[in-house]
C-alpha cells in the first residue's frame, strides 16, 4: 500500500478569465522509504504539489489518501492535527521564528501537541544533537549562518517522527558546503526509513534521490527511478547537454538561455521570434560600431 | 498550552515595550480614572456621614420644600437657597414649644459677604441662628464663647476657622470687628475646626461662615427670614415620635399645607449618600468611556500585530498548531495587555490617591470591590476586543501566511 496515493487531484486557483490551472489531473503514488525529487521549472506546481501532500492546501478535484486514510477532505484543524504528527517541513528560507531561541524553535510541534515542557526540551535536544547543533541550543535564529538555520529546520521537521518529510528547496539559499551538510542529513534521515519529498532546481542533488519526478505546467511529465549516488539522466540532460552555448548567445546575454530553460519550449513561437528579432537589430547596431 | 500561550505572549510584549505600554495607557487612564472617582466618593461619603454623625443621632432637621420620600436622591434640591423657603419664624417657635424637644436651632441666610480688617470676603454664608446653636449642634468654641440669650439684639458674630484665619490672620479674632451689610459686628468667638467636605450638612460649610443673632439677622435683611433648615434636638431616643411631634406642629403652622421636609439623622444619612453614591456613578460612567476606547486601541494594536505576524502564523500552522491554538494564542496576548493595564491602573489610583490626601483635604478611599470591580472590567474588554483580532489571525490560510514575506 502506498503512502501518498493521489488520483486526479487538479488545483485552480482565482475564478472567472483569471483562472489559472496550477496542477492539471495529478497522479502520483509515493511508497514508503522512498526519497523523491521534484524538478521542473518556476510556476510547474512543484510548491502546489508539496502544500497539497503536506495538508496546507487542497486540491480543486481529485483525491488524496495519506496511509490509506483520504485526506483531501477533513476539516483543518484535523488537517493541522496530520500535519503535527505525520509531516514534517522544511523550507527554503527556513522559517524558524525569529523570537524564540533554537531549542523553543525545534520543540514548537510538540507543544502543539501539548507535550510537558521538560520532555519537549530533551527531545528537543536529542533531535539537535542530531543534527550537530546541540550546543547552538540557546542561539536565536539570527545568531545562526544559513546552513546551521536550516539543520535547525530539518531538526524541527524531524521532532514528532514525521512518516513524510517535505523540503521545498531546502537547499537554495545555502553555500555548496552548507547545501552538502544538509543532503547529506537528509540521506541520513532516508536510511532510516523515511519517506522524504524534495524539491529541487539542482540537478547534483538527484544524486540523493532514488526516484525523480518532472514536472510543468502543473502535470507530471516524467518519473524516473534512479540509482542513489549518480545524477538522474532527465536532469543531466535538460540542465547540462542541452546547454551549449554559441558565440551568438555570448553576445544576446542571459535572454537566449531562456528558451532552453524546461517548460519555455512550450511559449508561443511568434513571441519568441519577435523578442529575438529585436535583439538581433540591437546586436547588429553594436557590431557595426565595433568593426 | 495556556501556560506556554501566557509566556510567549509576555516576551511578545516586551519585544515592543513602548507599543505595548502605550496600548494599555487607554486601559490604564480607564481604570485608575474609575478607581480614583469611586474612592472619591467614598470619602466624601464618608466624610458626610462622619459629620452627619457629629450632630448626634437625635438630631432632626426640618427642611423647606417637599422631598417625595426621604430616599429620593433626586429631590434634594441645591437650589434651595434660590427659592424663598416655605419655613419661618413661627415653625421655629412652635418646635420649640413642643415638649419632646430640647433644643431647636434654625438657620436664617443673611448674605454672602462680610467686610473685615483685610478686605472683603465673598463666598462665605452669613447666618442668622439662635444661641443653642452650639449646644444641639455640639460645636466646641476655640476662642471667646457662643453669644448668650442677653446677646440676641447685640452686633455680635461668631465665625467661622477659615473666615478666622482670612480675616485676622494670627491674630485672635475675638474683640476685633467686622462689617456685615454695612453694620460692624463684633466677633464674640472662633467655632473649633468642623471636619469639612464638598457636601455640607447645613448646605453651608461651618469653617466659612459667620453666624449671628437672629432678630439681629432679621433689622439687616428689614424682617424678612430665609430659614434654610431648622435643627432640633429630641429629648430621649424616641426620635420618631419627636419627629411625627414637629410633623404635626408644623402642618398646623402651615394650614395642612405639605411644604416641608421632617428627616431623622438615617434619612439624612441615606439622602446624602444617595446623592454622593448617583455623583460618584455619572463621573465613573464617563470614566468607564476610556475603560472602552482602551479597549478598543488594544484591538487596533492586535489587528496590527496579526497582519505583522502574518508569517508567524503561517509557520506555527505548518507545524501543526490548529486554528484554536493561534486564536488562545492572540487571545492570550490580549489579556496580558488589559490585565496589565488594569493592575497599573491600580497602582496609578494608589498614587493618585496618596497625592489629594497629602495636597488637598480630600480624604478618598480606596474600597478593595472597586479596584476589583475595575480589574475585572479591563479583564473582560481584554477578552471581547482581542477577540476579532485572534479570530483573524486564526482563519489565516497557511498558505498565504507562508508566502507573506
Amino acid at each position: 500500500m502506498a503512502l501518498i496515493q493521489l488520483q486526479e487531484v487538479s488545483k485552480l486557483y482565482g475564478f472567472g478569465d483569471a483562472t489559472t490551472l496550477a496542477l492539471d489531473e495529478v497522479g502520483l503514488s509515493v511508497e514508503k522509504g522512498e526519497f523523491v525529487a521534484i524538478m521542473g521549472p518556476s510556476g510547474s506546481g512543484k510548491t502546489t504539489l508539496m502544500n497539497i501532500i503536506g495538508l496546507l492546501d487542497r486540491p480543486t478535484h481529485g483525491s488524496y489518501r495519506l496511509g490509506n486514510e483520504p485526506v483531501d477532505r477533513l476539516r483543518s484543524n484535523h488537517q493541522a492535527r496530520l500535519r503535527r504528527d505525520r509531516i514534517g517541513f522544511v523550507f527554503q528560507f527556513y522559517n524558524l521564528l525569529p523570537r524564540l531561541n533554537v531549542i523553543d524553535n525545534v520543540s514548537l510541534p510538540l507543544a502543539y501537541r501539548g507535550t510537558t515542557p521538560v520532555r519537549r526540551a530533551k527531545k528537543a535536544s536529542d533531535i539537535l544533537e542530531l543534527v550537530g547543533m546541540r550546543e547552538r541550543e540557546y542561539f536565536m535564529p539570527g545568531q545562526l549562518s544559513g546552513g546551521q538555520a536550516q539543520r535547525v529546520a530539518v531538526a524541527r521537521a524531524l521532532i514528532n517522527k514525521p512518516s513524510i518529510i517535505i523540503a521545498d528547496e531546502p537547499t537554495g539559499n545555502l553555500d555548496s558546503t552548507d547545501s552538502r551538510v544538509v543532503m547529506e542529513l537528509f540521506a541520513d534521515i532516508h536510511r532510516q526509513g523515511n519517506t522524504i519529498l524534495l524539491v529541487t532546481h539542482n540537478p547534483e542533488l538527484t544524486r540523493y534521490a532514488n526516484r525523480v519526478i518532472y514536472m510543468r505546467d502543473g502535470m507530471i511529465v516524467g518519473d524516473e527511478r534512479t540509482t542513489i549516488g549518480s545524477i538522474a539522466r532527465g536532469a543531466r540532460k535538460i540542465y547540462y547537454e542541452k546547454r551549449k552555448v554559441t558565440d551568438d548567445e555570448i553576445v544576446i546575454g542571459v535572454s537566449s538561455l531562456m528558451h532552453d530553460v524546461p517548460g519555455k519550449e512550450l511559449a508561443s513561437s511568434p513571441r519568441k521570434r519577435k523578442s529575438r528579432s529585436k535583439k538581433r537589430t540591437i546586436r547588429h547596431k553594436k557590431t557595426g560600431v565595433k568593426r | 498550552m495556556w501556560n506556554g500561550n501566557l509566556k510567549t505572549a509576555v516576551t511578545n510584549l516586551r519585544l515592543n515595550k513602548w507599543r505595548s505600554i502605550l496600548t494599555m495607557m487607554g486601559i490604564i487612564i480607564g481604570v485608575s480614572s474609575v478607581v480614583t472617582v469611586v474612592s472619591l466618593g467614598e470619602g466624601l461619603k464618608h466624610q458626610v456621614v462622619g459629620q452627619i454623625n457629629q450632630l448626634g443621632s437625635r438630631v432632626i432637621t426640618v427642611r423647606s420644600g417637599r422631598l417625595n420620600d426621604g430616599t429620593s436622591a433626586s429631590n434634594l434640591s441645591i437650589f434651595s437657597l434660590w427659592n424663598a423657603s416655605t419655613l419661618t419664624d413661627k415653625d421655629t417657635a412652635a418646635i420649640a414649644k413642643l415638649p419632646s424637644v430640647s433644643g431647636v436651632v434654625s438657620f436664617d441666610y443673611v448674605t454672602n459677604s462680610a467686610t473685615g480688617d483685610s478686605g472683603e470676603l465673598d463666598n462665605i454664608s452669613v447666618m442668622g441662628t439662635s444661641t443653642d446653636m452650639a449646644s444641639v449642634l455640639n460645636k466646641q468654641v476655640d476662642y471667646g464663647g457662643f453669644f448668650s440669650s442677653d446677646q440676641q439684639n447685640q452686633d455680635v458674630a461668631v465665625i467661622g476657622t477659615n473666615i478666622a484665619q482670612k480675616m485676622f490672620g494670627e491674630l485672635n479674632p475675638v474683640g476685633h470687628s467686622l462689617q456685615i451689610s454695612g453694620t460692624d459686628f463684633v466677633v464674640g468667638g472662633v467655632l473649633a475646626k468642623s471636619p469639612t467636605s464638598l457636601l455640607s450638612v447645613a448646605e453651608t460649610d461651618f469653617n466659612s461662615a459667620v453666624f449671628i443673632p437672629i432678630p439681629v439677622a432679621q433689622s439687616l435683611t428689614g424682617g424678612h427670614s430665609n430659614i434654610l433648615q431648622i435643627l432640633a434636638k429630641s429629648n430621649d431616643d424616641n426620635v420618631d415620635g419627636a419627629a411625627s411631634d414637629i410633623k404635626a406642629a408644623l402642618y398646623k403652622t402651615h394650614n395642612g399645607a405639605n411644604n416641608f421636609t421632617v428627616l431623622k439623622q438615617d434619612e439624612l444619612l441615606s439622602l446624602a449618600g444617595g446623592v454622593i453614591n448617583l455623583i460618584t456613578e455619572f463621573i465613573s460612567g464617563i470614566a468607564a468611556i476610556a475603560l472602552v476606547v482602551g479597549g478598543i486601541g488594544i484591538m487596533d494594536i492586535m489587528l496590527a500585530s496579526v497582519s505583522e505576524r502574518t508569517r508567524e502564523i503561517g509557520i506555527r500552522k505548518a507545524v501543526g498548531a490548529t486554528n484554536r491554538q493561534i486564536r488562545s494564542q492572540f487571545l492570550a496576548e490580549g489579556l496580558v495587555l488589559s490585565v496589565a493595564g488594569g493592575l497599573i491602573g491600580i497602582v496609578v489610583a494608589l498614587a493618585i490617591n496618596i497625592g489629594l490626601r497629602i495636597y488637598t483635604n480630600l480624604q478618598p478611599i480606596i474600597s478593595v470591590s472597586a479596584a476589583i470591580l475595575a480589574a475585572s472590567v479591563s479583564l473582560i474588554i481584554g477578552v471581547i476586543f482581542s477577540v476579532v483580532p485572534s479570530v483573524k489571525a486564526a482563519r489565516k490560510n497557511p498558505i498565504d501566511a507562508l508566502r507573506n514575506e
